[in-house]
């Protein structure tokens, strides 16, 4: 998947299965940012398909003119190259009571918004760009941003729901500005 | 008259600032050091000028330049620098400062480029540092001198097996008698392959708040976090999922201490094994036997970790080299490597990759819990009694010897002795005048305590 699609045109009116579907997209966001900001990974890791991909690489200063090398290829190194069962992995860490860096846990608000869906080249499948921004407060004063935007391969299942199947994180940022990334995307 | 001042124009001329004793506040003898080394500004600026300054420093792996023209940029100290390749296939590193106002002359992280114009007036670098355009050159005087305003080299720059370092200072023995006798442990991570070793594509960088020696000390001798901060990594790693077995937890190992600062401690173990399963499943345990001996295979090769004094650090098992750049008192810059063999197949440097990423990146389930750790150590550093309190760093004191085995001084796996080795190495620099202050001719031989 290109890390950048093409840009979506502007439909001349917008039909009801588009709003249809642009609420469901919402919705399902909506849903995993507050299964994130409640810390339930593992219900979480639901909204994802067996193959998932989810991949968020390093973002480099580059040249204007070799400004294609400023974003991470794949097989480079990357803030998340995850699968569905690597996923689990970290996430049966916070479950072992002994993963400090979350406890206490931290508070975390995911905004996302500037939902934009386009059909997939898969029938039943879509492509949805989202813009991110999650706040990460920690025990007194610690404060994180981390800004960016995402592009997700959806598809639909067979009782008519949809699953993440590719994930494209772009962070906004060059050197991460927090101690870490304890949280999800 | 002349534009060009009598000392050298590139060097610094001395430094108005003081210079304190620091012997007061480390007892290396009785394993005490006093928090304010952590916390103090004064301090900071001292090692600015006598630990970083004078020390050689790790650039960049020599794998990240195919090309004449690439370049790399980094810091050392906090310092910015260009790393590139010249023309003759030389690697040089410059101060990356226009010599003119003193702004970046590149902004970018890496690249390829023919020269370095700095984007305020126009002043342009080839990529030797030689000053080769300066616009409106008729208004400057005929006595301008342009040849002697070329980028401010480094004094020294070599490479160990493919790790590239250089120092400002003209007076440091050369880079292999500087690593000591530590080379013997880290070639257990360099010298695998015949072929040698390459870094994979990117730079894992981060920001923490915490003085870059916590993180520098850990990983010169710091075995006994990892039980503990670790313990939920270990938990989820070990074959039943339910936590590390006692054999983790009671490893035997040893820790080595070098004069010179440096340390690399390590479990030691028959069945050395990377962790990560297609790693393991490559690698020729016999050969590496025959290669390294049974001794490194069995120690230094497992899963260990190590300083290059003062402020370089990797981990042999994960492929994660790392330096902690010195952003202020109070905050370090973590910029970390993913190191790979260079006769590995694709898919097994492409395990080598993720396994680091997911332990050792920044959001790698070991690394999550050690920036935890720094941070909160930093942020009570400012108390004026927490942060006047005595450390122990007693671990391990009177058990350090030679071992028959290993070279050089050894103690137990758990232990502070490198830590010790490495405040010792700190407070001898700290309170010795650096280059620069013996050639601004500004120092006597004892520092005001």
């Amino acid at each position: 998947m290109s890390i950048h699609p093409p840009e979506p045109t502007a439909p001349s009116a917008v039909s009801d299965d588009e709003m249809r579907l642009h609420f469901e997209v919402q919705r399902l966001y909506a849903v995993e940012a507050r299964l994130l900001d409640q810390h339930r990974y593992a219900d979480w890791l639901e909204l994802f398909a067996e193959d998932l991909h989810y991949w968020a690489p390093v973002r480099t200063n580059r040249l204007r003119r070799q400004q294609a090398l400023a974003d991470g290829s794949p097989g480079e190194v990357a803030i998340f190259d995850e699968t569905k069962a690597s996923l689990a992995w970290r996430i049966r860490r916070f479950d072992s009571g002994m993963a400090w860096a979350e406890d206490p846990p931290s508070r975390t608000r995911h905004l996302i918004s500037n939902v934009l869906v386009r059909e997939g080249e898969a029938p039943g499948e879509y492509v949805a760009e989202s813009a991110f921004l999650c706040y990460r407060n920690r025990l007194e004063r610690e404060v994180d941003l981390y800004a960016g935007g995402r592009t997700d391969l959806l598809r639909r299942t067979g009782d008519g729901g949809l699953l993440i199947a590719r994930r494209t994180i772009l962070l906004d940022q060059n050197v991460l500005l927090a101690k870490n990334l304890s949280t999800f995307l | 008259m002349t534009t060009t001042p009598a000392r050298p124009s590139d060097r610094p001329a001395g430094v108005p600032e003081p210079s304190v004793d620091v012997g007061g506040y480390v007892d290396l003898d009785r394993g005490l050091i006093d928090r304010t080394i952590f916390r103090d500004d004064v301090l900071y600026r001292q090692e600015l000028r006598r630990v970083f300054a004078p020390s050689w420093l790790f650039l960049a792996h020599e794998s990240q330049f195919a090309k004449p023209g690439d370049f790399f940029t980094t810091y050392m100290g906090e310092d910015p620098v260009i790393v590139t390749m010249g023309r003759d296939r030389k690697l040089r590193a410059f101060l990356n400062a226009c010599r003119h106002r003193g702004m970046r002359v590149c902004r970018a992280d890496a690249g390829a480029t023919k020269a370095f114009t700095c984007s305020y007036h126009g002043w342009a670098y080839d990529t030797s540092g030689k000053l080769i355009n300066v616009p409106n050159g008729e208004d400057y005087p005929a006595h301008f001198e342009q040849e002697k305003w070329g980028l401010v080299e480094v004094a020294q720059l070599d490479t160990y097996k493919g790790l590239v370092f250089a120092t400002w200072n003209p007076e440091a023995p050369p880079l292999r008698e500087a690593l000591g006798g530590l080379g013997w442990y880290l070639d257990a991570m360099l010298d695998r392959d015949p072929e040698g070793t390459e870094v994979v594509g990117g730079v894992h960088k981060w920001v923490l708040e915490g003085n870059w020696k916590l993180a520098a000390e850990q990983f010169a001798s710091d075995w006994y976090h990892v039980n503990i901060s670790h313990a939920s990594a270990l938990m989820v790693m070990s074959p039943t999922g339910k936590g590390p077995k006692t054999e983790i937890v009671q490893t035997p190992g040893r820790q080595y201490a070098d004069p010179l600062g440096h340390g690399h401690g390590f479990p030691t173990h028959p069945k050395s094994r990377f962790d990560d399963r297609v790693v393991h499943g490559w690698y020729d345990y016999e050969a590496l036997r025959e290669r390294l001996g049974d001794a490194r295979v069995e120690g230094p090769m497992t899963t260990g970790h190590g300083t290059v004094f003062p402020n370089f650090s990797y981990l042999p098992v994960n492929g994660s080299i790392r330096v902690w750049h010195p952003r202020g008192l109070d905050r370090m810059e973590v910029w970390a490597w993913t190191l790979v063999d260079r006769s590995m197949p694709d898919e097994v440097k492409d395990a080598q990759r993720i396994y680091n990423l997911r332990t050792f990146g920044p959001s790698g389930i070991f690394e999550q819990d050690d920036g935890e750790n720094w941070s909160e150590v930093q942020a009570t550093a400012h108390g004026f009694m927490a942060g006047s309190m005595t450390l122990n760093y007693q671990m391990g004191l009177g058990l350090e010897g030679e071992d028959g085995v290993h070279p050089g001084t050894t103690g137990h796996l758990y232990s502070d002795g490198a830590a010790r080795g490495f405040y010792t190495r700190w407070r001898d620099l700290m309170n010795t005048p650096a280059w620069h202050e013996k050639a601004a001719g500004q120092v006597t031989e004892k520092d005001t305590p």
